[in-house]
């Protein structure tokens, strides 16, 4: 029986090792360009990311936001293996960078929030030596990157400002054109109109399929950018999901203009209620609108206007709220969903 | 008797601000003035302990004098020796050539920190957004390092004063001591404002210390140069003649040249813009692609400079110090004498080829201050760079590795540097000395510094922002430990804990390959260690 079974596949050039290798590549197919799994980092007394667990597959662009000193650069030393984990474990392309991060950065790119370069070296130089260390660099589009981002490469970079510096980092990072693309808070200090530049550049590397990790303070970027947002808070991620199903786990704010003295209303369930002037009231509502409906029926409304709240109001709604077990359930759901 | 929060600015004004800015800058400095004064009171009480302990009687001094007052090779070193047939004398020749040296380096250290180092790191803005002068900002800097000075001066008068040295003596020694420290902050000061960054401000002034130890070394030894010494700071601490024939009208020197440098820097700091040197600096350029292909290379790049400066300076000294060789015989020294030399651990230095051979050995401790100037840049280069480089696929021990091999090669280029300049300088003078004994010589002094680079690197990969301290205190401790352990005469075993202990004097003695190896292979140990230690910590960011 083995044996006819056999003899079919092999007429048929199906052997095992094919099928292993078929596997195999679905595997990397399919595998997350950031996984991260109970990624724990103590220093000292401090906490800073507490079981972090995040899964970004490639060709995503996510980002990552939270507060300062929320644990988001922690995240991502630890992601690239510059800081060792306190436990668990992260993987990009399912290589261990602090195992070995030879094999993951060649397919990484990073920009980082505090530029680090040598002053003495030009930033045409930079560049070069950047390009040599990763390995790989497309000097077409450097050449490109350093013409739309208004770089002058002979200055040195001890004589470059903050935002000039931050620009060498982004083009050696974008020319590299790595499958990865990790970017802590890359805006910060330049000008709008670079600002805008960089989401250009950001939107090509998406539309080639590159994957993005995002950790801004800029809500628009992340808002124009990201397919998914992971909320940081006190090493925690409190809350993740696409920017809609935030939008809808937060629920929705309506507003009801009546004609006359607002009512009193009943308490309902989810539904807090606020006055808004003498005439109208504030209803936010987590579960669904139906009950505000049904309680509104026979008051004469004059208006009503319903909208969804914005991601600056997710992200304050976060910053601004005590910790509390309720939260964390929500957000351990969240994940789950997401 | 609280005042209100509000009212302070303005109740305690000035002064207020000053003591606080000085406060600061005192506690920024706490470490190194504490190892310093260490050092000085540690240094002071040994040398007449030792000298007592080894010439108990007036005709055992006598003859150690004679046997010295022809041999320039300690003269080198000390200086010129005074009625050193007495406790005194010999205190003052034997502490304060090296105090003065170390005093200048105290100085240079601090001045620079005070001058550049925060202005280099930003916060100079910060202090001068606030409302204070620059007039305050640098009075309350140079009020700190003054205070520090006065500290070491402590130091030196307690240590004498320990070792029953006379206080009025002791006071007006330490004095001059402390007076080499306070030119060499005026050297620090001007150099701060001449060049725009802390390094470049230490280069400069360790060249100026670098001419005007030369010049001392040259009135010492040579003759008829004696008129030199009053061209170099270093020279006015011996003018002073602390202890033996005192003459304090040499003080107005350093003082009025201390006053006149810190004068000049204060007013160049008022004309420039914060943050840049006077002497002007090209922020653009041309690429130049060489020397960046890999980590290493550009660690050479970056390195280069220092590198060249070392082997000028050890090659100018080298040479000049081959040509004094030619002017020692033993023919006037008696055989006892030689014994008691050979007690300081310096072996035969009464011929050509025993001065030589001890001039290594200093060759060798200069080879291991490299190797520590080396561990310091690497705790610099971290916080600068290394997440950039360490963020590319570039494994963690490649770039420690690297930079380690690559301080070994420099330190082989350095010991060999010193082999063909005292060649050439000892050829030039006619002392007739082969070349490979030389170049032997050099090569000999390198398994110490081996030693001191693997256990520096496993030092800074386990706690980098200490390392460069902690490498440089180990090795003044183990030289010291040889140079004073072996006149006070204790016990073999714990001469031996020094590694210059293990360092035989080539050429006047065979290079002894078994301890030469054990130092090299302790070294390389270490080096191991660093490695692994080094890729399992996280790296500082910048």
């Amino acid at each position: 029986m083995h044996t006819f079974v056999g003899a079919v596949l092999r007429v048929t050039g199906f052997t095992l090792s094919n099928v292993h290798n078929f596997v195999k590549a679905m595997d990397l197919e399919l595998m997350d360009a950031i996984n991260a799994r109970g990624l724990t980092k103590r220093y000292g007394d401090t906490l800073a990311l507490d079981r972090l667990d995040l899964a970004i597959a490639p060709g995503e662009v996510y980002g990552y936001l939270g507060p300062n000193g929320a644990g988001k650069t922690t995240t991502i030393r630890l992601l690239l293996g510059l800081h060792r984990p306190t436990g668990g474990h992260a993987t990009l392309f399912g290589v261990d960078a602090w195992r070995d991060p030879v094999t993951a950065h060649r397919r990484v790119a990073y920009v980082a929030g505090e530029p680090a370069l040598w002053p003495s070296l030009t930033g045409a130089e930079t560049l070069h030596f950047l390009a040599r260390l990763h390995g790989h660099t497309d000097r077409a589009y450097r050449d490109e990157l350093i013409a739309r981002f208004e770089l002058d490469p002979r200055k040195k970079v001890r004589a470059l400002s903050k935002g000039n510096r931050q620009k060498v980092q982004l083009i050696a990072a974008l020319a590299t054109r790595a499958d990865l693309l990790i970017f802590d808070e890359p805006t910060s200090g330049l000008d709008p109109l670079m600002e805008v530049e960089f989401r250009h550049c950001a939107e090509e590397a998406k539309a080639r399929g590159q994957t993005i990790l995002l950790s801004s303070h800029i809500l628009s970027e992340v808002e124009a950018l990201c397919d998914r947002v992971g909320i940081l808070r006190r090493g925690r991620l409190v809350d993740e999901g696409t920017l809609a199903q935030l939008r809808h786990l937060r629920g929705q704010t309506v507003e009801v203009t009546f004609v006359g003295p607002a009512p009193t209303m009943p308490a309902l369930p989810g539904v807090s209620v606020q006055r808004v002037g003498d005439n109208g009231l504030r209803f936010q509502i987590t579960e669904g609108v139906g009950p505000v409906i049904a309680a509104l029926a026979g008051h004469p409304v004059a208006a009503l206007i319903s909208r969804e709240p914005s991601l600056e109001e997710i992200f304050l709604h976060h910053y601004a709220e005590p910790e509390t077990g309720e939260r964390d359930g929500n957000s351990a759901d969240v994940t789950a969903n997401g | 008797m609280a005042e209100p929060a509000a009212a302070l600015p303005t109740a305690r004004g000035r002064t207020g601000v000053l003591a606080a800015l000085a406060r600061q800058a005192l506690r920024d400095a706490r470490a190194r003035t504490v190892v310093f004064a260490y050092l000085f009171a540690v240094y002071a009480y040994i040398q007449p302990v030792g000298y007592r302990h080894t010439y108990p009687t007036d005709a055992s001094r006598r003859a150690f004098a004679e046997s010295f007052a022809g041999n320039p090779g300690l003269r080198l070193l000390y200086g010129q020796p005074d009625q050193i047939d007495t406790t005194a004398g010999y205190t003052a020749w034997r502490v304060g050539g090296v105090l003065a040296i170390a005093a200048a380096a105290y100085g240079l250290l601090a001045a620079v920190r005070a001058g550049r180092a925060e202005e280099e790191s930003g916060r100079t803005e910060v202090v001068l957004a606030a409302p204070v002068s620059r007039a305050t900002a640098n009075t309350a800097g140079l009020l700190a390092i003054a205070a520090g000075i006065a500290l070491l001066w402590v130091a030196e008068f307690v240590g004498l004063i320990a070792a029953s040295i006379p206080a009025g003596g002791a006071a007006y020694f330490a004095l001059a001591t402390a007076m080499t420290a306070a030119v060499f902050t005026g050297i620090g000061a001007l150099a701060g404002q001449l060049v725009p960054t802390r390094r470049s401000a230490l280069g400069l002034g360790a060249a100026t210390l670098g001419v005007l130890f030369l010049l001392r070394t040259l009135a010492d030894t040579v003759s008829g140069a004696g008129w030199l010494r009053w061209a170099t700071s270093l020279g006015w601490a011996e003018l002073l003649r602390p202890l033996t024939d005192p003459a304090p009208l040499v003080l107005l020197l350093p003082l009025l040249t201390t006053g006149l440098l810190i004068a000049v820097a204060a007013g160049l700091a008022r004309r420039r813009d914060i943050g840049a040197g006077l002497l002007p600096r090209r922020d653009s350029a041309d690429p130049h692609l060489w020397l960046l292909g890999s980590s290493i290379a550009q660690a050479l790049r970056g390195q280069a400079r220092v590198i060249i400066a070392w082997l000028a300076a050890t090659a100018a000294f080298m040479t000049i110090l081959g040509v004094v060789s030619h002017s020692l015989s033993t023919a006037d020294v008696p055989e006892n004498v030689q014994r008691q030399i050979a007690k300081l651990g310096s072996g035969s230095i009464v011929t050509p080829t025993g001065y030589l051979a001890f001039l290594f050995f200093f060759v060798a401790l200069a080879i291991c201050l490299f190797v520590c100037t080396q561990i310091g840049t690497l705790r610099e280069d971290e916080e600068q760079h290394l997440e950039s480089v360490l963020a590319q696929p570039v494994a963690r021990w490649r770039w420690l590795g690297g930079r380690l091999i690559l301080t070994a090669i420099a330190a082989a280029a350095i010991a060999l540097a010193a082999g063909i300049a005292a060649w050439v300088g000892a050829t030039a003078a006619g002392v007739r000395v082969p070349l490979p004994s030389l170049l032997e010589a050099g090569a000999n002094a390198l398994p110490v510094a081996m030693l001191f680079l693997g256990l520096g690197g496993l030092v800074y990969a386990l706690v980098p922002r200490v390392a460069a301290g902690i490498m440089y205190g180990l090795v003044a401790v183990a030289f010291l430990w040889q140079l004073v352990g072996a006149l006070i005469g204790p016990p073999r075993w714990v001469l031996d804990l020094s590694p210059f202990a293990h360092l035989a004097l080539v050429p006047s003695q065979p290079f002894q390959p078994v301890s030469a190896g054990v130092l090299a292979a302790v070294g390389l140990v270490g080096a191991i260690g660093a490695l692994a230690a080094f890729s399992h910590r996280d790296i500082a960011g910048p």
